[in-house]
């Protein structure tokens, strides 16, 4: 349903996004997940046609963006990071707005906007102006106008940002129902999210795809590991190899200690969390006649391995 | 259909836009009150010196309503430089504010619908604003003795109102360079001010190129209409500053997105 290849973006000497590519099928929801600045809103931007690619194509139901735009726009809604209101407007006069410029035929207007109304829950607030709505409603008037005309395509960019926990819920809950008759594509920088409502996610970093998979899969991908950080003295680097022999150890960084000639911090990553490494090591470092002073065990939250896999630390593991 | 449709959708828009903001109601309750005022105080005047002409046993043969025409057109013109670059100022400034252009860009309407749609909107709100002037003038001229040809009215008033649209279709192109709507204002008044002077700029410059500038005058290509001259080549100059406005309009709009 959505077919993204090779996209680039170049601001002046900026590079946006570069190489963007993935594919998204009919009825599927597709996570789009970044820190913020890495290219997800230019991204859905040139799918919802709003801004021109540099170089590479974008599909929407077989219609290219760029070349067919009016038949790509015929076939979207499309949520901006900033919900597009005329906050002078009722939420319901808005909604017949939007339902006629998107093609809606007269007769069908009043139904299809109900049935908006009555989705993103709104049907007591269709007669307030949406100048006097909370940051919640407005998002669901936002989320209201992207569907209003049903488009088999729904481009949410960060739909849940602003909202409190209770909201979030009830927008997941929305764009889940939603799915099915509709191809969703929504872009957020919170894991836990993304990994709850989509089917597959794309993680997106410095204008690049870092990865595509399902949420399961990533996860598995990215459970985090345990890592050991010992401050020892003495000759450390005759035991690295002993240390990176031990069963279950994946990596051994040594780095020397500031202020200090003879103490290092040795990081040990394990490969996995079966074995408990913190004895094994204490024996190694000590009967190798060196001394330890301090063994910390830390296990990085999920937020934090996410944080380290868009960051250029990182190197993918294959 | 779904064209006219679509047109519509964004005329009414932008019409109940205007009407729902008390920024148009300063707007109307001022231009309506000097423009009554002058209506008054010129008629007046104008009868006052006939009268005192003719006391003093001097026959006058002056069309006094065509002259009222000319004299009460031109004070309103120059008010009309104060109050279009107001109204024609807010036409793409919010929706680039508030991001609705993201909206708009994002629908199934190409940017030229949009542009004629919100012409056409304000406009409307200019009738609206410009209505009880032609009430009035309904009145005063059906009263004058000799009654005055309607086709010179009707002319003054098209013209008028021609003119008129062409300042806001050039107003709603430097409203789409900026979201800043002191600033569109700003700049439609120092672009008006400048049609408007040129007529003086001609006047000091020889030849052709004085002819040239004196063609381009809104303003001066205005005054034949006042006399009852139907001048077709005016009409074009209006129509092709209307649509000089719309162009530029989705130009600008088109190069904002990239």
């Amino acid at each position: 349903m959505i077919e993204v290849e090779h996209l680039n973006k170049i601001y002046g000497t900026t590079v946006a996004i570069s190489d963007v590519h993935f594919s998204v099928e009919e009825g599927e929801i597709l996570g789009f997940l970044g820190p913020n600045g890495a290219g997800k809103t230019t991204t859905m931007r040139i799918l919802a046609g709003y801004i021109p690619a540099t170089s590479g194509t974008a599909r929407i139901a077989g219609y290219d963006v760029h070349q067919e735009s009016m038949q790509v726009r015929r076939h979207i809604g499309y949520l901006p990071e900033n919900p597009p209101l005329y906050v002078n407007m009722t939420v319901e006069a808005y909604l017949h707005f939007v339902a006629n410029i998107k093609g809606v035929a007269a007769g069908e207007r009043k139904v299809a906007v109900g049935n908006a109304l009555k989705r993103c829950q709104l049907l007591d607030k269709g007669q307030v102006i949406i100048r006097k709505l909370s940051k919640g409603y407005r998002q669901r008037v936002g989320l209201a106008q992207a569907i209003v005309h049903s488009p088999p395509v729904i481009i949410l960019d960060e739909p849940t940002v602003g909202l409190d926990p209770k909201q979030i819920i009830e927008v997941r809950h929305l764009i889940k129902s939603l799915a099915g008759e509709h191809t969703i594509i929504l872009s957020s920088h919170i894991l836990p999210e993304v990994s709850m409502t989509c089917d597959r996610v794309t993680i997106i970093n410095q204008g690049s795809v870092v990865t595509t998979d399902k949420p399961e899969n990533l996860m598995s991908q990215l459970t985090p590991t345990t890592i050991y950080k010992l401050e020892v003295e003495g000759e450390i680097f005759s035991v690295r190899s002993v240390l990176q022999g031990l069963d279950g150890v994946a990596k051994v960084e040594i780095t020397p200690r500031e202020s200090s000639n003879s103490r290092f911090i040795v990081h040990v990553t394990a490969s996995d969390n079966r074995h408990n490494l913190a004895k094994d090591l204490a024996r190694i470092v000590v009967t190798s006649g060196l001394d330890l002073y301090e063994m910390i065990q830390t296990t990085p939250t999920l937020e934090e391995v996410f944080l380290k896999l868009t960051t250029q630390e990182f190197i993918r593991e294959e | 259909m779904i064209f006219l449709n679509n047109l519509f959708a964004i005329f009414r828009k932008e019409f109940d836009s205007y009407l729902f903001s008390p920024f148009f109601y300063i707007i109307a309750s001022f231009f309506w009150l000097v423009s009554g005022f002058f209506f008054w105080f010129i008629l007046s005047d104008n009868i006052q010196k006939v009268a005192q002409l003719e006391q003093q046993g001097i026959s006058v043969s002056l069309d006094l309503a065509s002259e009222f025409l000319n004299d009460y057109f031109e004070v309103i013109i120059s008010l009309l430089l104060v109050l279009l670059p107001a109204l024609s100022m807010g036409l793409y400034t919010e929706e680039r504010k508030r991001g609705t252009l993201e909206l708009l860009a994002t629908s199934p309407i190409t940017n030229w619908l949009v542009a004629l749609g919100k012409l056409l909107g304000v406009v409307a709100v200019f009738l609206v604003l410009w209505s009880p002037i032609i009430f009035y003038q309904i009145i005063a001229f059906s009263a004058s003795q000799p009654p005055l040809q309607p086709s010179v009215v009707l002319l003054a008033n098209g013209g008028l109102i021609l003119l008129s649209t062409a300042i806001l279709s050039l107003g709603m192109f430097i409203s789409s360079l900026t979201e800043h709507s002191l600033l569109a204002y700003v700049l439609t008044f120092i672009l008006v001010v400048f049609f408007w002077s040129l007529d003086l700029v001609s006047n000091n410059v020889g030849g052709v190129f004085s002819e040239i500038l004196s063609y381009l005058s809104l303003f001066k290509s205005y005054s034949p209409f006042l006399r009852g001259v139907l001048q077709t080549e005016t009409i074009c100059l209006f129509l092709s500053y209307i649509i000089l406005g719309i162009f530029l309009t989705t130009q600008s709009i088109e190069a904002f997105k990239k």
